[in-house]
């Protein structure tokens, strides 16, 4: 469970996150919201790059803005990005295999096994020897999630992860996350545009308009809000 | 208590070019984004080149000081068209190591056509002197205060008030818009380049005056420019010439302290490491994404 | 990287161990051949240019080639933070004029010192120093981190200038000047390096030495760190690296290195002299190691041979060596325009971006170069 308490941001006259109040249960979790709603503040700050002006978020019972950026991936929580950065100078193996050496319970003898259930968890076949430069998209996008599945993670926040992918490739990414919670028992975040994916795999979604949350629960209804449409559509008024 | 006054006029003047060129550094770095560590080498050619034509084609000397000006703008703005395309979507770092390049070629053009040995190039401005209260002054020195102080002026006015300007400041916060707004980026940029470079042409011809026409002396003297400018934070004019005084006069008035005096050719680093500390730790505590 | 080890596994997971096990033979087979290959080659050079050069050249070449093998150590040091971390650092030169300095004054210092103990000592001291200066920069982006590195050289090299090299006085800073005797300053060689021919075999095997400390960084957990470092740092961060202290330690390797290389510089024939470290030579040296190519340990040899051997070479044929920092400024402007990911790699910040660098390694650009 994380508990976000009154969270803002603020930097250079503009206000990313207003006072968001949030509670993400367990499973998968979505966050939505049209672009420039503060979604990828939010994740910034649970990562540590961006420090808030005020609030609190617990996760797990534990203050995660006390910890240090680095130590909060070492404490389970974990992340992909916007854009993939996989590694490219190293191998699959060495991308998996780098999150699991420095996090906290990462011990040199289940290491291989570890990174290799993670490679099977995401349905990334090949040889984890190869280098990642050499690799698609679909598959650099596969490689970031394994490294977010690796050993034993707490939180996993995906951003944007089916961004540019075709929809089959989306729909093996549905399943690789609805399983997530159910075989690792992370929290997921899930923020993205494409709501069939939400839809597949959030159980509750969040929404987010101009750094305000102006909606949260179960997913379907989400989508039916008013408020939500009109965040993404535009309110008929404006000429 | 040691008489300061004739330091201080030599650490205004000298801090009136730092500032001058300063000023050149900023601008330039707003429209294009490219830190040009280059300057003060396009000013040691320059002056070179005034120094040849005087004493080897035995030009008039007002005429070598404008090819001297001319060629700091030429020579830039080509550095500028050529290179400055292709990298404007890279890194600082990245561009500012091109200029790195730039620097080299143009310190092996020196030192291959006009060697080490050490050449003289005095402005007649020095000949004319003046007792300023009970100080000596020469025109060379009130040249580069008045300079520094002139061109900031003229430098920040033209930012705010002309259409060129302006298009400038709107690259430098807003690059990615700007193209949209239809604003000739390239023209812009050029004008950018050829400003600079002008700057630079003068900026070489009055440090050979103050301090001595010395290839390596020179080109490192930008070092002295660029802690104003970041002082300035890379974007106000007026803390650069502020800034660019102060080290020039502190420079200066070191020198009669027996204890720090040899030392002093430090202050301009000094300045600098202080300035930037300051700038990464204000800057860090924004997001970093 | 324990890619080649056999896991041990339970009862449970037999048909995967399986798996696994055929997994790891097969790519066993693929990587032994060219590996092997290519470390024979990189073994029978070293032995030549160990054991056969001293005999086929003269002192003066000799004396060049003991030059170049200390400069391949600075410039391996450089190439290590560009190319693995990417930290530019224009501050290389002047520590290695801080290492010189440090070397002799612990000649004088500590007489009695063993050779190669000085030369550890001097490498820690210098790491400390390097640490010490890349200690309040490292919060800053690349370019203000490269200027600060150019800002605490060009202080150092004025600072050289007033202090002088050690030469035996009194005090902390050891210089006298009514003591001045030679114009520059030496560390003495103990008797069994005594000879060129000696002196240069060691230098080499320091070389060596510090090559491999450099392979067995880039190979472990700091390797890999420094790789995800300079991919991204919020992703490196996100992996749960600690980013400043593997940035540290970056720095402290390479100031280490050069130090060692600073040592080796006091004991040569040239000696050191206070105008031997001019600022125009760091970046010189950032030229050389970036035409090398920084992502390789071939680079850093390349780059000292283009920095030390080929000044000498032109200047056998009568031209002017002035020739080179041109060729060099060319250099860098050409590295900075063609080099795919550049010195520090740039992930695309929006998706366009990233299309069109996934489809211009598909076009055949081929892979990046793998890490060593």
């Amino acid at each position: 469970m994380i508990e976000v308490s009154a969270l803002t941001v603020r930097f250079g006259g503009v206000t990313p996150l207003d006072s968001m109040s949030v509670t993400f249960p367990a499973g998968t979790c979505g966050l939505i919201g049209p672009n420039g709603a503060g979604k990828t503040t939010f994740f910034n700050v649970l990562s540590g790059f961006v420090t808030p002006a005020a609030g609190a978020v617990r996760a797990f019972g534990e203050d995660l803005l006390a910890m240090a950026g680095y130590r909060r991936a070492r404490w389970g929580l974990r992340r992909t990005f916007q854009t993939e950065q996989a590694i490219e100078a190293l191998s699959v193996f060495d991308n998996v295999g780098l999150v699991h050496e420095h996090s906290a319970g990462g011990h040199r003898a289940t290491r291989r096994q570890d990174v290799l259930t993670a490679l099977e968890f995401v349905g990334l076949a090949g040889s984890p020897k190869e280098s990642v430069a050499t690799l698609g998209v679909r598959e650099r996008r596969l490689v970031e999630v394994a490294r977010a599945v690796v050993g034993s993670p707490r939180v996993v926040l995906l951003d944007e992860p089916a961004a540019g992918l075709p929809d089959e490739e989306t729909q093996h990414l549905a399943r690789v996350i609805r399983r997530i919670p159910e075989q690792l028992g992370a929290l997921v975040v899930l923020v993205d545009h494409d709501m069939s994916l939400v839809s597949a795999c959030c159980d509750v979604t969040a929404v987010l308009d101009f750094g305000k949350l102006i909606a949260s629960g179960p997913t379907a209804e989400v989508l039916r809000d008013e408020r939500v449409i009109k965040a993404y559509l535009g309110t008929e008024d404006k000429v | 208590m040691p008489d300061f006054r004739p330091f201080l006029v030599l650490g205004l003047a000298l801090g009136g070019v730092f500032a001058l060129s300063g000023v050149g550094i900023v601008v330039l770095y707003r429209a294009t984004g490219v830190l040009n560590l280059a300057y003060g080498a396009v000013g040691a050619l320059g002056a070179l080149i005034s120094w040849s034509l005087i004493n080897v084609v035995l030009l008039p000397d007002w005429e070598a000081y404008l090819v001297a000006v001319a060629f700091g703008g030429v020579v830039t703005l080509l550095y500028g068209t050529l290179f400055g395309p292709p990298l404007a979507q890279r890194d600082p770092l990245v561009k500012a190591v091109g200029t790195l390049g730039f620097t080299l070629i143009l310190l092996g053009i020196m030192s291959w056509a006009w060697s080490y040995q050490a050449h003289s190039l005095i402005l007649p401005t020095t000949q004319l002197g003046f007792e300023v209260g009970e100080v000596r002054v020469n025109g060379t020195q009130i040249l580069g205060l008045g300079l520094g102080l002139v061109v900031t002026g003229v430098a920040a006015a033209f930012l705010r008030f002309t259409k060129l300007g302006v298009a400038m400041r709107s690259l430098a916060n807003h690059r990615e818009i700007t193209a949209t707004l239809g604003v000739p980026v390239r023209r812009v940029e050029a004008a950018a380049w050829l400003g600079a470079g002008l700057l630079a042409g003068a900026t070489g011809l009055l440090l050979s005056t103050l301090v001595g026409l010395d290839i390596v002396g020179l080109t490192f003297l930008v070092i002295a420019s660029l802690s104003a400018a970041l002082i300035g934070r890379l974007e106000s004019l007026v803390v650069t010439m502020i800034a660019g005084l102060a080290i020039g006069v502190v420079q200066a008035c070191l020198t009669a302290f027996d204890s720090v005096g040899p030392y002093r050719t430090m202050t301009p680093f000094v300045f600098a490491i202080v300035a930037l500390l300051w700038f990464g730790f204000a800057q860090g505590r924004l997001s970093r994404t | 990287m324990s890619v080649a080890e056999e896991p041990e596994v339970s009862a449970a997971d037999r048909p995967r161990a399986a798996a696994v096990g055929t997994w790891l033979r097969a790519t066993a087979s693929e990587i032994e051949r060219p590996t092997a290959i290519r470390a024979a080659v990189v073994a029978a050079l070293f032995l030549f240019v160990l054991l056969a050069l001293p005999g086929l050249v003269s002192t003066f070449w000799l004396q060049i080639g003991t030059t170049v093998a200390i400069y391949s150590i600075v410039t391996l040091s450089l190439a290590l933070l560009v190319g693995r971390v990417g930290l530019v650092s224009l501050g290389q030169i002047s520590l290695l004029a801080v290492g010189g300095w440090v070397a002799v004054r612990l000649g004088f210092a500590a007489p009695g010192l063993p050779f190669p103990l000085l030369l550890v000592a001097t490498g820690v001291i210098t790491g400390a120093v390097g640490t010490l200066i890349g200690l309040p920069a490292l919060r800053l982006s690349g370019l203000y981190l490269a200027l600060i590195t150019l800002m605490a050289a060009a202080a150092i090299s004025v600072a050289l200038q007033v202090t002088n090299f050690p030469n035996g006085g009194p005090g902390f800073l050891g210089y006298s000047g009514a003591l001045a005797g030679s114009v520059s300053a030496k560390l003495h060689r103990p008797d069994w390096l005594a000879s060129s021919a000696s002196f240069y075999r060691w230098v080499v095997v320091v070389a060596a030495v510090m090559f491999a400390l450099g392979v067995l960084h880039v190979r472990s957990r700091a390797g890999r760190s420094w790789a995800a470092i300079r991919q991204s740092e919020p992703s490196a961060i996100a992996a749960g690296v600690n980013v400043t202290l593997y940035k540290l330690w970056a720095f402290a390797l390479a100031s280490f290195m050069t130090g060692i290389a600073g040592g080796l510089l006091a004991a040569s024939a040239g000696g050191l002299t206070t105008y031997g470290f001019p600022a125009q030579d760091s970046i010189t040296l950032l030229a050389v190691v970036l035409m090398g190519g920084v992502f390789s340990f071939w680079g850093p040899v390349v780059a000292a041979l283009l920095l030390k051997l080929l000044p000498e070479l032109l200047k056998n044929w009568g031209l002017p060596p002035d020739l080179l920092t041109i060729l060099f400024g060319l250099g860098v402007l050409q590295v900075m325009l063609t080099a795919p990911a550049g010195l520090v790699v740039q992930v695309p910040r929006d998706l366009a971006g990233l299309v069109a660098m996934v489809r211009g390694r598909l076009a055949g650009t081929g892979p990046a170069e793998p890490a060593e």
